[in-house]
C-alpha cells in the first residue's frame, strides 16, 4: 500500500512541484510583500500596516474599484444565472435541430477574449456600431456605449452575458440528471409544464446553479481583461474594477507591496462571501435526498 | 459508400490527421532560431517597442552597424509595447537583462530612482558627456534627466504642431484667396504662416467657423478643438515643473486658466457629441488619419505625420505651425514633448556595446552618418548638429513643413513630464484630471485641487518610505 502511495506521488510530483513552486510559494510570498514597499528591482523594505492602512483610509480608487466589482458581482453573476438556467431550459427542449442550437449558443463561450472585445468595440460604437444602428432603425439615439456613464459599466455586464454559453452547458447536464420518474409522478398527480419547472426542474437544478453561483461570483470578482482592452478603466474610472486597479498599481506603477495588499484584501472577501454562500445553501440548494 | 469502404477511409484520414499533426509538431519543437550573422562577435541585445515599418528600419540601423564594425552584434528584439516594461522588469529582476532598450513609456525616472539603469556618465567617456551637454537640445537633456544626472540618450523627439488643412481654410474663406494653395517653396511657407491664426483664441474661432454638423446636429467635420492639459499647460505659461528648483507645480493660476480654456471649448461642443465624433474615426494613422481623409480642418498632431502624408496623401495641401499663444499671459512655441529613448540595465553583458551601438545611431560622434537614419524615418533628431547637417537640410527642403517642428524643437517653451520617481502616476493623474474637467465632472479648480491633493498624498508617502522627491 505505501508503495502504491509512493508511485503515486512520484506520478504527481511534476504538478507537486510546480503547485509548490508557481503557486503556493509566492502566495506565501505575498503575505510578507504585503507588509513591504517593494518595487521589484530593490529590496522590499518592511513598513508593517502602512500598505492596508492607506488602502482604507487614504485611496479612494481602492473604495471606487471595490464598489465597481461589488456592483458588477451583484447585477451580471443573477442576471448571467437566470439567462444561463432559461438557456439551458430552451436547449432542453426536443425539438428539430436541437443539436445545432446548443452549439450555436454554446460557441459564443469559446471565442478567445480579445477576438470578443474587438467586435464588441464595433458592435458598441456610438456612431456606427450595430447597436445603435438597430436603435435608430426604432427611432432612438444610442448612448456612447463605452465612453460614457453608467453605460460603459452596463456594456461591460452587457458582454459578459455573451459567454453565458459556457454555464449553459453546465446546466443543461444537470438537467439531463433529473430523474424522468420525479417528471412521470408529477404527470401522474396532475402538474403542468410550469408546475413541474418550478417544483421539480429547479429544485434539482440547485446543486448546479449553486456550484455556478460560487465560481460565476468568484470569476466577478477577478473580472480583468475586458475592461483592460475595452475601457482601460475610464470613463473616469467607472470601470476600473478592483483586479484592473490591482494590476496598474503593480505593474504600472511598481507599487508590488501595496498591489500584495490589495490582492489579500480581494481573498478575503473571495473567501467571506464564498462561506457565506456555502452557510446559506442548505436553505435552498437540494440534492434530491 | 458500404461500411467497410467507410472504415477504411476513416481510418486512412486518422493516419493522415496523425502524421500531419506529427510533422507539425516536430517543425515546430526543431524550429531552431534565426542563426547568428556574426557568431564570432560580442552579441549585444537590444530591445525596443517598434513595429512594421518603423521596426524595418530600426532593424536596418542594426544591420548597418553591425557590417560598420567588427566587434559586436546587435541582435534587435521587437516586444510588443503593452508586455514590454513587465518583461524588462522581470529579466532586470532575473539578473538576464538586455543590453539596452529603446523605451517611450514614462518610466525613466522610475527605473532610474529603483537603480534599473545606469545614468550615462558612468557609461560615457567625460568627452562624450561634455559633447552630450553641450550639443543635445536642451529639452533632449531634459527628458533624460533625473536627480542631476542624465539616465537615458534621447534617439529622436516627439514634437507636436498645428497641421492646417489648407482646402478648407481656402472654402470657409479663412485666408485670402491671393494665398498660396499648397506650399512647395519656403517662400510660399513663409506666406501662410502670416496669414494663419496667431492667437489661440483666434485659432478656436477660425474652428468654430471650420465645423461641419449633419442635419441632426451630429459632428461631421471638426474645425478645431484644443485638446490636453498636458499640451496647453505650457501653452498658458504654465507647466508641472520648476526645473530650477526641481519642484512639481500643480495648482498654478495658468494650469488652472489652461484647463478652464480647455473645458469651456468642450462644453462649447459638446464633450458626448465631441465622444461620438471621436469615436467615429478609424485610426490616428496613415491613410485613414481624420485629418487625411478630411475629417479634422485643423488638427495638433507630431512631426511623424509629414513623412506619413508625403507618403500616403501627398495631394492633400496642408500646413503647420506652432500651437498660437493666448491673447494675454501664454508663450510662444510652447508645448509638451516627448520621444524615444535608449536606456542601459544595471547588470547589462555588455554595456559598452550597447553603447557603441547608441552612438552609432545618434551620431554623436559624426551627425552626417545618423541623418541618413533620421531622414528615413522622419524623426526630429536630439541634436541640431544632425538638424544642420546636409542631408537633413535637405530634407527639410524636401519638406518644409518640417521646420516647424525644428523650430519648436529648440523652443525654451517646451516642457516634458516632470523627472519624479512616479512620472508614470503623474502622468496619469493629470490626465485624469484632464478628462474630470472635459466631462464636466468636476469644475477645472475642483480637478487641480483633487491633482493637487493627490500627488501631495504620493511625496508624503514617499517621505515615509524615507525618500527625498
Amino acid at each position: 500500500m505505501r508503495g502504491q502511495a509512493l508511485k503515486g506521488y512520484l506520478f504527481i510530483s511534476p504538478w507537486l512541484i510546480g503547485f509548490a513552486l508557481l503557486v503556493a510559494a509566492p502566495f506565501i510570498a505575498s503575505i510578507y510583500l504585503s507588509f513591504t514597499h517593494y518595487d521589484i528591482i530593490s529590496p522590499a523594505e518592511w513598513v508593517g500596516g502602512s500598505n492596508y492602512k492607506r488602502l482604507f483610509t487614504e485611496d479612494p480608487l481602492f473604495w471606487k474599484s471595490l464598489v465597481v466589482t461589488l456592483k458588477y458581482a451583484l447585477v451580471a453573476v443573477p442576471v448571467g444565472t437566470v439567462l444561463g438556467v432559461g438557456m439551458a431550459l430552451l436547449l432542453n427542449l426536443d425539438v428539430r435541430g436541437i443539436r445545432f442550437y446548443r452549439t450555436a449558443f454554446y460557441l459564443p463561450s469559446i471565442v478567445p477574449m480579445v477576438a470578443s472585445c474587438a467586435v464588441f468595440s464595433w458592435v458598441l460604437n456610438p456612431h456606427i456600431g450595430l447597436m445603435n444602428s438597430i436603435l435608430r432603425g426604432i427611432g432612438v439615439e444610442g448612448p456612447a456605449w463605452l465612453t460614457s456613464e453608467p453605460w460603459a459599466f452596463y456594456s461591460l455586464v452587457m458582454m459578459s452575458l455573451w459567454s453565458v454559453g459556457g454555464s449553459m452547458i453546465i446546466y443543461l447536464a444537470g438537467l439531463k440528471d433529473v430523474p424522468a420518474s420525479l417528471y412521470e409522478a408529477a404527470v401522474v398527480d396532475g402538474a403542468n409544464a410550469w408546475q413541474r419547472t418550478v417544483h421539480i426542474t429547479l429544485p434539482m437544478l440547485t446543486p448546479v446553479i449553486f456550484f455556478n453561483l460560487v465560481m460565476g461570483t468568484i470569476n466577478a470578482f477577478q473580472y480583468f481583461a475586458q475592461a483592460y482592452i475595452m475601457t482601460e478603466g475610464g470613463p473616469e474610472d467607472s470601470t476600473t474594477f478592483y483586479a484592473l486597479y490591482l494590476f496598474q498599481r503593480s505593474w504600472r506603477y511598481l507599487d508590488m507591496g501595496y498591489a500584495s495588499a490589495m490582492a489579500w484584501i480581494l481573498f478575503v472577501i473571495i473567501m467571506l462571501i464564498t462561506a457565506l454562500l456555502f452557510k446559506t445553501h442548505k436553505k435552498w440548494v437540494h440534492y434530491g435526498r | 459508400m458500404d461500411g467497410e469502404r467507410r472504415r477504411k477511409l476513416k481510418k486512412a484520414a486518422t493516419a493522415a490527421g496523425a502524421c500531419i499533426l506529427a510533422a507539425f509538431l516536430f517543425g515546430w519543437f526543431l524550429e531552431s532560431p534565426e542563426p547568428r550573422k556574426y557568431p564570432e562577435r560580442e552579441p549585444v541585445v537590444f530591445w525596443h517597442m517598434w513595429t512594421t515599418e518603423w521596426k524595418v528600419i530600426v532593424d536596418d540601423i542594426c544591420t548597418r552597424f553591425n557590417e560598420s564594425q567588427d566587434v559586436y552584434e546587435v541582435i534587435p528584439l521587437s516586444l510588443p509595447k503593452g508586455v514590454a516594461d513587465s518583461k524588462f522588469l522581470l529579466a532586470a529582476a532575473g539578473g538576464e537583462p538586455p543590453d539596452c532598450m529603446a523605451e517611450w513609456h514614462q518610466v525613466v525616472p522610475q527605473f532610474a530612482n529603483s537603480k534599473l539603469i545606469l545614468p550615462l556618465d558612468e557609461i560615457m567617456t567625460a568627452e562624450e558627456l561634455a559633447t552630450f551637454r553641450s550639443q543635445a537640445y536642451p529639452i533632449a537633456q531634459k527628458i533624460s534627466a533625473f536627480n542631476g544626472r542624465p539616465y537615458c540618450m534621447p534617439l529622436a523627439l516627439d514634437v507636436r504642431a498645428c497641421y492646417y488643412r489648407l482646402d478648407h481654410l481656402h472654402q470657409a474663406g479663412l485666408i485670402p484667396a491671393s494665398a498660396p494653395a499648397r506650399v512647395a517653396t519656403q517662400a510660399e511657407f513663409e506666406e501662410l504662416r502670416a496669414v494663419l491664426p496667431q492667437t489661440l483664441e483666434e485659432l478656436t474661432e477660425w474652428g468654430r467657423k471650420l465645423n461641419v454638423f449633419d442635419s441632426k446636429g451630429r459632428l461631421v467635420r471638426l474645425g478645431f478643438i484644443p485638446q490636453w492639459f498636458r499640451m496647453f499647460a505650457s501653452v498658458f505659461g504654465g507647466g508641472f515643473y520648476d526645473w530650477e528648483n526641481n519642484e512639481l507645480l500643480i495648482s498654478t493660476p495658468e494650469n488652472l486658466q489652461a484647463l478652464t480654456f480647455l473645458a469651456e471649448q468642450q462644453k462649447a461642443i459638446g464633450f458626448d457629441r465631441m465622444e461620438r465624433f471621436l469615436s467615429s474615426l478609424t485610426t490616428s494613422h496613415g491613410a485613414d488619419w481624420p485629418f487625411a481623409t478630411g475629417k479634422r480642418s485643423v488638427s495638433i498632431d507630431g512631426q511623424w505625420k509629414v513623412q506619413q502624408l508625403h507618403k500616403f496623401a501627398p495631394d492633400i495641401p496642408y500646413m503647420t505651425t506652432p500651437i498660437p499663444p493666448p491673447k494675454s499671459g501664454g508663450k510662444k512655441m510652447a508645448g509638451w514633448v516627448h520621444g524615444n529613448f535608449m536606456t542601459f540595465p544595471k547588470g547589462a553583458k555588455n554595456t559598452a556595446g550597447a553603447w557603441a551601438f547608441t552612438l552609432f545611431w545618434t551620431g554623436q560622434d559624426n551627425p552626417e552618418r545618423a541623418s541618413e537614419f533620421y531622414t528615413r524615418a522622419g524623426w526630429l533628431p536630439p541634436s541640431p548638429a544632425i538638424a544642420e547637417t546636409r542631408r537633413y537640410r535637405a530634407y527639410v527642403r524636401e519638406h518644409p513643413q518640417f521646420q516647424t517642428f525644428i523650430d519648436i524643437l529648440a523652443s525654451p517653451n517646451i516642457e516634458s513630464t516632470p523627472p519624479v520617481p512616479f512620472q508614470l502616476q503623474l502622468y496619469d493623474l493629470i490626465k485624469r484630471a484632464d478628462e474630470s474637467a472635459m466631462r464636466g465632472s468636476l469644475t477645472p479648480e475642483q480637478a487641480l485641487r483633487k491633482l493637487n491633493d493627490e500627488v501631495d498624498e504620493i511625496l508624503n508617502r514617499r517621505k515615509e518610505f524615507g525618500h527625498e522627491n
